[in-house]
């Protein structure tokens, strides 16, 4: 994580002093970027770096869906699972995905491909279903655009 | 074999049956309380009302006393059968006491069942509900239940802004979020963590040490100060309340003891806050105590001890006083009104910080453990303990001295309210009552006076120091 500080430093300029505790949502995003997760010391890191109570950062990395203790395949699929979109047919696309993966919401493929998630609202209710791939938005999700999706990522 | 229909269901029942049987027998319930399958039938109760389709219209009796006949066509859940029912609860839960949460058949109880079913409203709530985890242990202290939480975030707050150890989160998100301890067990270290049993608005935060001892309303409190440290906050200590003693053989010391402390707000001293070991003054108010009187460490009337002592006092020619920073202002100003001009006074710390207790804080905890240091010094000075070489009376007055800084010839008249070892060693032993046994004051070290309360009597051999110091001094009372 240390290796980071310098970006955090550049972030840290955007915010007044004395509001270390609202560069906890940017700095663990930043981390995540980098390792594809948060890792225990990237916690320690973090609190040693901001100086926050460290039970700040763990109420925000259990708050957020988005963000993630363990390591995910190459793809993450994320449908949105909130009202707007289950009235459109977010139920079937969740089931269909998991009948086309052989996983469940929260597992990874046996080939590391694809991790499936089910999300909070994604903030785009007027295009549901929203399915987002890595960081893509898919709207307006049906059944044959998953499979069409599905299989131009399978490709090597 | 009589046909009858029950809530539209047409059911064979066998000749002689009541509409009862015949309903149980086919998996229709029916509620009722003073039937019995194995005993006779009262009809007392008259609760398994139900009605009956006739020409004049739907008349209601008791299904336990009513025959089955062919073509009878019977409701259980009529308007008129709601209506009847309902008012048969209401006059058989008439004098009915509510006492749900104490009693032994909750959970159980059929009065309580029907009157949810058919007195009360119904929940409006249709979801199943979110499942947490109970008996969760916040710290060795405390124990949470999540499904009783209602996430006020009151605990959290005030580790963030009270107590400062940051101690606590709201894990998670919506219906899933818990109060949690932070990883880093920083609440198990938080010497304030107990108050937010106290801010707790539901029974989510329960303090291990009183978990299911008593229900609080056979406790009274009686406001008291806290020895533990110069701070003085004032405090409840809740006890078992006289009217509802425990009457069962050896619950002597469960009836005098105290059962938890709490804080009494208090804007001059403490707020509304107390730290833990305020909240454990049971455990250092419950100490092994001293009974019996001595002389030279062999048991002795208290009277005998007194006319020793006394004549000790008159015949002493250099008497000193080491006199204790856990005694009320009222007994420091009886040992100076009768033996202040005979002795020279020190005032002594009686307890110290004992290993791994916090010492002093910015918010309540202070270094000096004595909590009328300020009372004893305002009468007798804050000249440092020095007890003279050629003193030949030492007067000790509670714990905490040693022993060896008293001359070697000196006679010793020793007061503790404690089991020590000490204590035979004097010429004369008194064993004297403890804050809990007797009315009094103490003065903090900011100079505020606090007032305590007796709660329990003391043992016949104990002695209150506030009436031994005049009979020492020949003033009366002594015999």
């Amino acid at each position: 994580m240390k290796h980071l500080i310098p970006d955090f430093e550049k972030m840290k300029e955007r915010f007044p002093a004395g509001f270390e505790s609202s560069l906890v949502l940017p700095c663990l995003h930043r981390i995540q970027a980098d390792r594809g997760f948060v890792a225990d010391e990237d916690i320690d890191g973090l609190v040693a770096y901001l100086g926050v109570p460290r039970v700040q950062v763990e109420e925000v990395l259990s708050y957020y869906t988005m963000l993630r203790r363990e390591g995910i395949g190459r793809t993450h699929l994320q449908v949105c699972r909130n009202i707007a979109c289950s009235m459109r047919g977010a139920e079937g696309v969740i089931e269909h995905a998991c009948k086309r993966l052989g996983v469940k919401p929260g597992e990874t493929t046996a080939d590391g491909q694809f991790t499936l998630s089910t999300v909070e609202c994604l903030g785009s209710c007027g295009t549901a279903p929203v399915m987002m791939v890595n960081d893509a938005y898919h709207e307006n999700m049906t059944l044959a655009e998953l499979d069409r999706l599905i299989e131009e990522l399978r490709q090597p | 074999m009589p046909r009858l229909t029950i809530d539209g269901r047409e059911i064979e029942a066998k000749a002689g049956q009541t509409v009862m049987e015949a309903a149980r027998e086919h998996g229709i319930f029916i509620p009722y309380f003073c039937w019995h399958p194995q005993l006779s039938v009262p009809g007392n109760c008259r609760i398994c009302v139900v009605g009956v389709d006739d020409k004049g219209g739907e008349w209601v009796d008791i299904a336990c006393n009513m025959p089955v006949s062919e073509g009878m066509v019977v409701h259980t859940n009529s308007e008129k059968v709601r209506a009847r029912r309902k008012a048969t609860m209401q006059f058989i839960t008439l004098n009915h006491p509510v006492d749900c949460g104490i009693c032994d058949k909750a959970g159980e109880c059929t009065l309580q069942d029907y009157h949810y079913e058919y007195n009360g409203e119904r929940s409006v709530s249709v979801d199943a509900k979110v499942h947490a985890t109970k008996h969760h242990d916040l710290s060795e202290r405390i124990v949470l239940d999540n499904e009783r939480c209602i996430q006020c975030t009151r605990c959290v707050r005030f580790t963030r802004e009270v107590s400062k150890s940051n101690g606590l989160g709201m894990i998670s998100r919506a219906d899933h979020s818990l109060v949690r301890a932070a990883e880093d067990g920083s609440f198990g270290r938080d010497p304030y963590s107990d108050n937010v049993i106290d801010i707790c608005p539901v029974g989510a935060l329960l303090s291990r040490s009183f978990l299911h001892k008593a229900r609080v309303w056979y406790l009274k409190p009686t406001a008291s100060v806290c020895p533990g440290c110069s701070r003085g906050c004032t405090v409840n200590l809740w006890h078992r309340r006289p009217e509802w003693r425990l009457k069962a053989p050896g619950m002597r010391t469960a009836n005098e003891s105290i059962d938890r402390v709490t804080p009494l707000e208090n804007p001059a001293v403490n707020g509304p806050w107390i730290c833990n070991k305020g909240r454990d003054l049971a455990a250092l108010l419950g100490r092994a105590r001293a009974e019996v009187a001595m002389l030279k460490g062999r048991p002795a009337e208290l009277q005998g001890a007194i006319a020793r002592a006394r004549a000790l006092v008159a015949s002493a020619r250099r008497p000193v006083a080491v006199v204790s920073s856990w005694a009320s202002n009222e007994e420091l100003a009886a040992f100076k009104a009768s033996l202040g001009a005979r002795f020279a006074t020190f005032v002594k710390a009686d307890c110290q910080p004992e290993p791994g207790e916090v010492v002093e804080d910015a918010l309540l905890i202070r270094a000096d453990k004595n909590p009328n240091t300020a009372g004893a010094r305002a009468l007798f000075g804050d000249a440092p303990l020095a007890i003279p070489p050629d003193a030949d009376l030492v007067l000790v007055w509670g714990e905490g001295l040693d022993f060896g800084l008293i001359p070697p010839g000196a006679a010793i008249i020793h007061l503790n309210a404690w089991l020590a070892p000490e204590n035979g060693h004097a010429d004369v032993f008194f064993p004297v009552s403890i804050q809990t046994e007797r009315d009094g004051h103490y003065t903090n070290f900011a100079g505020v006076t606090s007032a305590f309360a007796k709660c329990f009597p003391k043992a016949a051999g104990v002695a209150d120091a506030a009436a031994l110091f005049p009979a020492l001094a020949g003033a009366g009372g002594g015999e």
